[in-house]
């Protein structure tokens, strides 16, 4: 019943659901994000994530179901489990990182390649943009060879999670690009 | 005989164990051999202590040895969570254990375990005991001792001098912890630890550490985790894997008694905490006669008073020194198997709106399907515990071979492994295996109580017995659905189960009733085989008997004796109900017939058939269902009453009888209605077989709990027996006429239970 009643709401007043799946290389600032997007105005300090996080963030009159996998290199086969259903991919770069951009752009074009990945939006966080030497987010492209990529829709944006510049300008780019197919 | 079915071994290990495979070739025979049916062999079986009668209690065996090669704890692991690298192992004791380093690692750091400071998991390592995986030559000594040690059952020269009935005991017991599947599991307990800490780089340490044994009773070593891992946090080093090691391996157990199968179904059922301390006792006085003939170590009464018995004979009291601080363990006496830790059934059956969807869930673990218990944003311990009851719940301590295929604990890093398995209960945390409904065929939400179907299940397919009874059913004058919406009866057992939740009968309670619905569904089922098929691989057939379903029940194959009275199997009160009953179960018993647990159960009959039926003819268990759940004629009973006399004689005998008489359901009162028949002889039996139970270790709780009334009716038979063998010396005293007794069971004692008096017995 309430279930319904919602659902009706989301027609009249047009809220979207979208499942996000957020990956990247270990250290990249995933877990900073999501938490900064759960709650928005709170330091957060995050450890290492064991397996996954998920959360519900509303944006918009967009739920966005975010899940944060581990990115250790041990851990990434696993990635493919959470690829079905997914609408939006956010790939977590940390900019100032450039010894491991290779191995970034190396996870991402595996991702993005995966069959149940075909129709997800790709949005990647250009993070960590308070460091020095970090890379802007036009040199983020290149490295990654956004370019080369065909029939996907993509968006660089510049990030520093930790006080969350940036963010829900990401999101926001999801939320105006999602189909608005109600999600099964 | 029964070999005629459509019986296929599983695909597993079944041909590799010749001595269990399929029916029984012994004959029956040997079982009686040297089984006098009363008098100085029976007598020897009453193990308390009576000195000066000369009697010397044949002894008793400990389940846990001093000189056992076979350690309580095999080894002791400790993973951590590189920042860098993810789930590593950073030390093994007192050997790497053979297999994947890193995939231990992972189990070991459950999912999720960065948002919470401690976790608990279970899991299950299949460890080959042949050794021959193993790299580590102390591995593989270790190994190879334990096979001679079961080599040394079998054929030990000792056991020839015994005699038979102790032969199978040894036996029951090891082929309890050894049949099935191959080599027994090895059970992991694994604590994990996720300190804060700033002075780190990315601000926490994750700590897990394990212990590995093959021993159900695991979660006594939870306390002693939580020691060790603190201290491995202060000193990181294999010195403290191994003091733990140390520790537990010193845990003394060797005072608990080994139980035959007969025995620990009796004290499993009973909720008496004496029952058997009679062997808990000899134990002790075993020991304390080895402390005085040890010359070396001259006996001190200090000494002889530190051995204490149990309060409750259902668990051992013992103890783990750990760093000079002792901690108390308590270890269950009577170890079922499929029951691995503490989990709860009274938890898993209130986990939310189940209740009903309960018997969905043992249906779907009976017919071998794919389970998944989810519980996200709880503890991993909890999902691991919600998979030990799931099986003990399908399991009933009768089936076996769920443990094997369950995964308490495990992730997305071993699905690939899961999904090989064809059928499985498995406990995830990750809600991104609800998003899979292709890898599970029930999926348990454990924080909401619901229960998925998946969209991928097929209905099942269409079988010889579903047809027969789609016949049937359209044969069935007036068959009304409507009338009978409970044909299984599992409405009702459920609300039986619930009440006795509610009324706080407790854990104990609610296994036994659960291992009386699972004896209830193997029971039925065989009934089916033979109604459908014409002969069931799920019964032995006693001798003399006739394998039809139209067998004559109730009659004697021999004038002569009346144990030779016919009839076996599950007792309905008539047709209707049964055919009723087996066509609403067609398809669950069908979905049974093809499980690895279904052939696992058939190799344990045979295995166990003498330990478990020492007396094979009468059914026991069937003709007295037919006291409990028929209208007899006065003929009729009294062929049932004559019968369990004449057969029920010695004191496995008596075990047996016990089994089939819980104290949970109606105790000794069935049989006691014999004290009340109108034939003379009948109630002069009646008398005689309460006698022989009531000077049994066991009886004796039975006898006492039995009503006053019943009572009454023993002593005036036996006081008009007792007139008429001596009418000068009248009824004034009752004097037994200990003929019948066959445990050496002073009369007084008896007159002193029977009249409430407890026995000083312990002195």
């Amino acid at each position: 019943m309430g279930g319904q009643v919602s659902k009706m709401m989301g027609k009249i007043f047009g809220t979207k659901e979208m499942r996000i799946l957020m990956l990247g290389l270990d250290a990249a600032g995933k877990t900073t994000i999501l938490y900064k997007l759960k709650l928005s105005n709170q330091d957060v300090t995050t450890i290492p994530t064991v397996g996954f996080n998920v959360e519900s963030v509303t944006y918009k009159n967009v739920k966005f179901n975010v899940w944060d996998v581990g990115g250790q290199d041990k851990i990434r086969p696993l990635w493919r489990h959470y690829y079905s259903g997914t609408q939006g991919l956010i790939f977590v770069v940390d900019s100032s990182d450039t010894a491991r951009l290779e191995e970034a752009r190396s996870e991402l074009h595996k991702i993005i390649n995966d069959r149940e990945m075909k129709d997800a939006l790709l949005l990647v966080f250009a993070n960590k943009q308070d460091v020095t030497g970090h890379l802007s987010p036009e040199e983020i492209t290149q490295q990654l060879q956004l370019t080369k990529l065909k029939d996907k829709l993509w968006y660089v944006a510049p990030s520093v999670a930790t006080d969350g510049t940036g963010i829900f300008e990401g999101l926001a780019w999801l939320s105006n690009n999602v189909k608005t197919q109600p999600q099964k | 005989m029964a070999s005629t079915l459509p019986y296929r071994p599983s695909n597993e290990n079944l041909s590799t164990n010749p001595k269990t495979n399929g029916l029984p070739r012994l004959s029956p025979a040997p079982s009686f051999i040297g089984r006098s049916p009363s008098g100085s062999h029976s007598s020897t079986r009453r193990t308390s202590a009576e000195p000066g009668t000369g009697y010397k209690p044949r002894r008793c065996k400990s389940q846990y040895p001093v000189d056992s090669s076979e350690r309580h704890v095999e080894y002791i692991l400790v993973a951590s969570f590189h920042i860098d690298r993810g789930p590593i192992m950073e030390h093994q004791y007192p050997a790497a254990i053979s297999g994947d380093e890193s995939m231990l690692a992972e189990l070991m750091l459950p999912d999720q375990t960065h948002v919470r400071s401690q976790d608990w998991t279970i899991f299950f390592l299949h460890k080959d005991t042949s050794g021959d995986d193993d790299e580590e030559g102390e591995v593989g000594k270790k190994k190879k001792k334990r096979k001679s040690k079961y080599r040394g059952n079998e054929e030990g020269a000792d056991i020839q001098h015994e005699n038979p009935d102790e032969a199978s005991e040894e036996e029951s017991s090891d082929d309890d912890e050894e049949g099935g599947e191959g080599p027994p599991l090895m059970y992991v307990l694994n604590l994990v630890n996720t300190k804060q800490d700033n002075t780190v780089r990315r601000g926490a340490v994750v700590k897990a550490m394990a212990i590995c044994t093959r021993h159900s009773f695991l979660h006594i070593y939870k306390p002693l985790l939580l020691l060790a891992l603190e201290d491995y946090f202060k000193s990181p080093y294999p010195e403290t894997l191994a003091s733990l090691y140390d520790a537990v391996n010193s845990m003394d157990l060797s005072l608990m008694p080994k139980m035959s199968i007969l025995e620990r179904h009796i004290l499993q059922s009973s909720n008496t905490k004496e029952m058997f301390i009679e062997k808990f006792e000899q134990m002790i006085r075993q020991r304390e006669e080895e402390e005085r003939e040890d010359v070396e170590c001259p006996p001190s009464p200090k000494k002889l008073s530190r051995h204490v018995l149990p309060r409750d004979t259902h668990e051992f009291e013992s103890k783990v020194v750990y760093h000079d601080i002792p901690i108390p363990v308590k270890i269950p006496t009577v170890i079922w198997p499929e029951t691995v830790g503490d989990f709860s059934l009274v938890k898993l059956i209130q986990t939310g709106p189940f209740t009903h969807p309960i018997v969905v869930l043992v249906n779907a673990i009976l017919t071998q399907k794919r389970v998944i218990f989810l519980g996200h944003n709880r503890p991993s311990g909890e999902v691991a515990e919600a998979v030990l009851a799931a099986c003990a719940l399908a399991s009933g301590g009768i089936l076996r071979g769920f443990t094997r295929h369950a995964f308490p604990y495990t992730d997305l890093t071993k699905i690939d492994d899961l999904l090989k398995v064809p059928g499985f209960i498995a406990g995830v945390t990750n809600p991104t295996f609800e998003n899979h409904p292709e890898w599970w065929d029930v999926l348990c939400d454990l924080p909401t109580g619901r229960m998925k179907i998946s969209s991928h299940v097929e209905s099942a397919p269409v079988t010889e017995g579903l047809l027969f009874f789609q016949q049937q059913n359209a044969l069935l004058p007036n068959h009304n659905s409507h009338a009978h919406s409970d044909p299984t009866g599992d409405n009702l057992f459920m609300q039986d189960i619930l009440r006795s939740i509610a009324n706080r009968h407790g854990e104990n309670a609610i296994r036994a009733k659960w291992r009386a619905y699972i004896t209830k569904f193997v029971r039925v089922a065989a009934a089916f085989e033979e109604t459908v098929y014409g002969a069931s691989n799920l019964y032995i057939i006693g001798p003399g008997e006739e394998l039809s379903p139209d067998s004559p029940t109730g009659q004697q194959t021999d004038a002569a004796d009346p144990s030779s009275l016919r009839g076996h199997g599950y007792v309905w009160p008539d047709e209707m109900a049964k055919q009723r009953e087996l066509s609403a179960s067609v398809s669950r018993i069908e979905g049974w017939r093809n499980t690895r647990s279904y052939y696992s159960y058939i190799q344990d009959i045979a295995a166990m058939y003498f330990p478990a039926r020492p007396i094979q003819r009468p059914d026991l268990h069937h003709h007295h269902d037919r006291l409990r759940a028929l209208k007899l004629s006065h003929a009729e009973s009294a062929a049932i009453y004559m019968a369990l006399s004449h057969a029920v004689k010695d004191y496995a005998g008596v075990c047996q009888l016990l089994t089939v008489a819980p104290e949970n359901q109606a105790g000794l009162f069935y049989i006691s209605m014999g004290l009340f028949h109108p034939d003379q002889v009948v109630r002069e039996a009646t008398v005689e077989l309460l006698d022989r139970i009531a000077s049994h270790p066991a009886g004796r709780h039975f006898w006492a709990h039995l009503s006053r009334f019943a009572k009454l009716g023993y002593f005036r038979v036996k006081r008009d027996r007792d007139a008429a063998q001596s009418p000068i010396s009248g009824a004034g005293s009752p004097t037994i006429n200990n003929a019948g007794a066959s445990f050496g069971g002073e009369p007084q004692s008896l007159v002193g239970v029977a009249l409430g008096d407890s026995m000083s017995r312990r002195s």
